[in-house]
């Protein structure tokens, strides 16, 4: 009995330990004179796990600019909170950040459900949100004072990429298989807008449901067309499902991929080699890119990160937080929301290790409008075929 | 004291002067909780989370209802939950109805699925029907998900409310979802004690035992899953008003059985229980992401979980934690949080013996 109680006071005396400690009064929430408190969430745990690299990410470019010195004599203190993906979770995160923490603003946060349950909240109560992880159009639209969106759109990306193929390599018959959702049909959206303006049909457009497992009709379907290019929207999972069943039945296309699947090395190893020969377009540089920026992060990654695999997810965490870091540091020692806002908006082809970010229309919150398009070598490297293209107007 | 004469006075909602008066200071420091929270802000609690727990009272205790008194299973209360929150959304998003409306419409919504899904619980028992309603809850947001009558995959957006014209916020869904648990809760005390719960307790003690007495298997067993339906359909609506945002991925399979462990932490057959256990799970479930900040074990862990666990680190330990902490409780006390009690109160009853 006694022991019974023990237990019960342990699980009591954890509930107190949670108390969180009292936000100090302060004149800017979460900007102090050493310090810039921000906030991320990402899920950790649970199915969706393993984007969670790219919060941890994040962790390692405020720990970089910390071991420089911080910005205006403030170092960054970083909170990363694990959302598992649950929206009702993500909305507690959010006001815990504003209420209780008392962030200056909130870096990236991956999803759409999850973000879009804290949006209105982070709006009302000023807290400036730098790039939600997810190309759909509720970030842009309506515009947001205090939200600025960097992933490049789905859409766009999948217009432009069609233009590629039509225009540069010359394909004719481009056919598409798509994952049945909003990311895939956003994609199918682009491909159908670029072609129904050159006036050419798709030849197959054949789409996947995210439980199928059995693919060996879509890919007869696509066979069966005769296209010569397929442009696929879909999870890697689909991706490697398509191009063993192609390869079955001796189906060669060209095909071509958004940058959600940019990580070649991971596709190369669960398509077993089918990946070579993939084009895909590109929203970050390459991770073996030599641009003095990316040497840098991966020296310091080995010293500070070293258990973390240097993989895209992981460098997304660094490229989504860098513009933000450049507002902080345009907006100089007396850093408001207002004046991050202001300072953001002089960025103009402001470079990273993304694409070119540009804000100085204030009606316009779409950052990364830009791609570039790659082609897979056998070996799992990548053959740059292009220089940044840009793709929203 | 605890002699009854007859029924009426066993179905009293207050046995005796004590309870009502308990009862009435507690729901006078309801009433004062969101100020107690605002003001000091006791174990970082918010209001949203207060909200948040009171939602899943509701549906703790619908649940309860027909796990703990009737004896059934449901793995698919999430699909309920789904149903209510979007029957609710589109109602007052498509045809502006007050949320008054919307929500009652919600439960019954909710509810006549229950009945449909009540109808295959005749036949089925134990693991079988558990695999029955886990099918049924997947297969409800599967459906959600291609109508895009209902937003498709990307979910919808809940409308802002107005209370006298201003836009409510967390504090004004608090006293309204808190009256309307208030109510429900003393609406199940009522259901148990009277004629219907006294079914649906011999149902779960011995369903060949209640036909023999008299009691209409059919019509009881059907009855437990729409009641049970219709609580968590209700707490569905109310839960899409204070997300602001639902899609049809939220409501997932964990959800299912993370409403089904509140009710065996809390205490199977106990409404009182079903409170208890939902506000610990709640609460555990998010403050448990702020491992790290405990004073002194928090950065003692963070190192542990870096050396020892895979790089998600720190969250690992949350989980695990979580995991404990609800097999401690079922390990030491199968009447779970409501067992405790029990045991403290028979203890200082008798005290000193």
């Amino acid at each position: 009995m006694l022991k019974k109680n023990l237990t019960f006071i342990g699980v009591l005396m954890v509930m107190v330990f949670l108390i969180a400690a009292p936000a100090t009064a302060q004149k800017v929430r979460g900007v102090t004179d050493t310090e810039i408190l921000v906030g991320q969430w990402g899920p950790q745990t649970g199915p969706a796990a393993p984007w969670g690299a790219v919060a941890r990410g994040t962790d390692l470019l405020f720990k970089i600019i910390n071991e420089e010195g911080g910005i205006h004599g403030r170092k960054f203190k970083y909170y990363l909170r694990d959302d598992s993906y649950q929206p009702a979770k993500t909305k507690a995160i959010a006001k815990e950040f504003v209420e209780q923490i008392g962030v200056f603003a909130v870096v990236g946060g991956i999803g759409v459900a999850t973000g879009m349950t804290a949006r209105d909240y982070l709006m009302e109560n000023k807290v400036p949100w730098y790039a939600p992880i997810t190309g759909v159009y509720e970030w842009i639209s309506p515009i947001q004072k205090y939200l600025f969106a960097q992933y490049p759109l789905y859409d766009d990306e999948a217009f432009n990429l069609t233009g590629y193929l039509h225009e540069k390599l010359g394909y004719k018959k481009i056919a598409m298989f798509y994952q049945n959702d909003d990311y895939g049909k956003q994609g199918a959206q682009g491909v159908e807008r670029y072609l129904l303006r050159k006036k050419i049909s798709l030849v197959a457009k054949v789409s996947a449901e995210m439980t199928d497992r059995d693919l060996s009709t879509h890919a007869l379907k696509l066979k069966n067309s005769g296209a010569e290019a397929v442009i696929m929207w879909t999870m890697p999972t689909h991706a490697a499902l398509i191009l063993a069943e192609s390869a079955k039945i001796g189906f060669k296309p060209q095909w071509a991929t958004s940058n959600t699947l940019s990580d070649s090395a991971l596709m190369m190893q669960i398509t077993k080699g089918l990946w070579a020969g993939m084009i895909n377009s590109f929203a970050l540089e390459l991770p073996d890119s030599n641009l003095p920026l990316m040497v840098k992060y991966r020296e310091w990654h080995k010293k500070l990160a070293p258990q973390e695999r240097w993989g895209t997810f992981y460098y997304a965490g660094i490229a989504f937080a860098e513009p933000f870091v450049e507002g902080v540091r345009r907006a100089g020692r007396d850093l408001t929301a207002d004046n991050w806002v202001k300072a953001m908006e002089t960025l103009k082809d402001w470079k990273g290790i993304s694409s070119p970010i540009t804000f100085t229309n204030p009606m316009d919150r779409q950052g990364g409008k830009h791609v570039f398009y790659g082609k897979v070598k056998p070996d799992g490297n990548i053959e740059r075929l292009t220089d940044w293209i840009r793709i929203t107007k | 004291m605890d002699i009854k004469r007859n029924y009426y006075e066993d179905i009293e909602l207050f046995k005796s002067n004590t309870i009502l008066v308990w009862s009435i200071l507690f729901l006078i420091f309801l009433a004062f909780l969101p100020w107690l929270i605002t003001t000091y802000r006791p174990l970082g609690l918010s209001i949203y989370i207060v909200n948040l727990i009171t939602i899943h009272a509701i549906v703790a205790i619908g649940l309860n209802i027909l796990v703990g008194y009737t004896g059934q299973i449901s793995m698919g209360h999430a699909g309920f939950f789904a149903l209510g929150a979007f029957t609710a959304v589109i109602l007052i998003v498509r045809w502006s109805f007050p949320l008054w409306i919307a929500l009652p419409i919600a439960g019954f919504v909710s509810s006549a699925f229950g009945f449909i899904l009540g109808l295959p619980a005749l036949r089925l028992k134990g693991p079988y029907l558990a695999i029955a309603t886990l099918g049924f809850g997947m297969t409800i947001t599967t459906i959600i998900k291609h109508m895009e009558f209902f937003g498709g995959r990307m979910g919808l957006q809940a409308p802002k409310l107005y209370l006298f014209g201003t836009p409510m916020k967390d504090i004004h869904y608090y006293y309204v979802i808190m009256i309307i648990a208030v109510l429900m809760t003393i609406g199940a005390v009522k259901l148990i004690k009277t004629r219907v719960g006294r079914a649906f307790i011999a149902i779960r003690d011995s369903d060949i035992a209640a036909e023999a007495m008299g009691v209409n298997l059919t019509y009881y067993k059907t009855l437990a899953f729409a009641v049970s339906a219709f609580y968590t359909g209700v707490a569905g609506g109310l839960y899409a008003f204070i997300l602001g945002f639902i899609n049809p991925e939220s409501f997932h399979l964990i959800m299912s059985i993370t409403f089904l462990a509140m009710v065996v932490v809390g205490g199977l057959g106990s409404i009182m229980g079903s409170i208890a256990g939902a506000a610990l799970m709640t609460f555990l479930d998010i403050k448990l992401q702020a491992i790290q900040d405990i004073p002194a074990i928090g950065p003692a862990l963070v190192i542990f979980s870096e050396k020892y666990m895979s790089i998600a680190g720190i969250s690992n330990v949350a989980v695990i934690v979580y995991g404990l902490i609800m097999i401690l409780i079922v390990l030491f006390e199968p009447l779970g949080i409501f067992g405790f009690w029990i045991r403290n109160k028979r203890y200082w009853k008798t005290w000193p013996f």
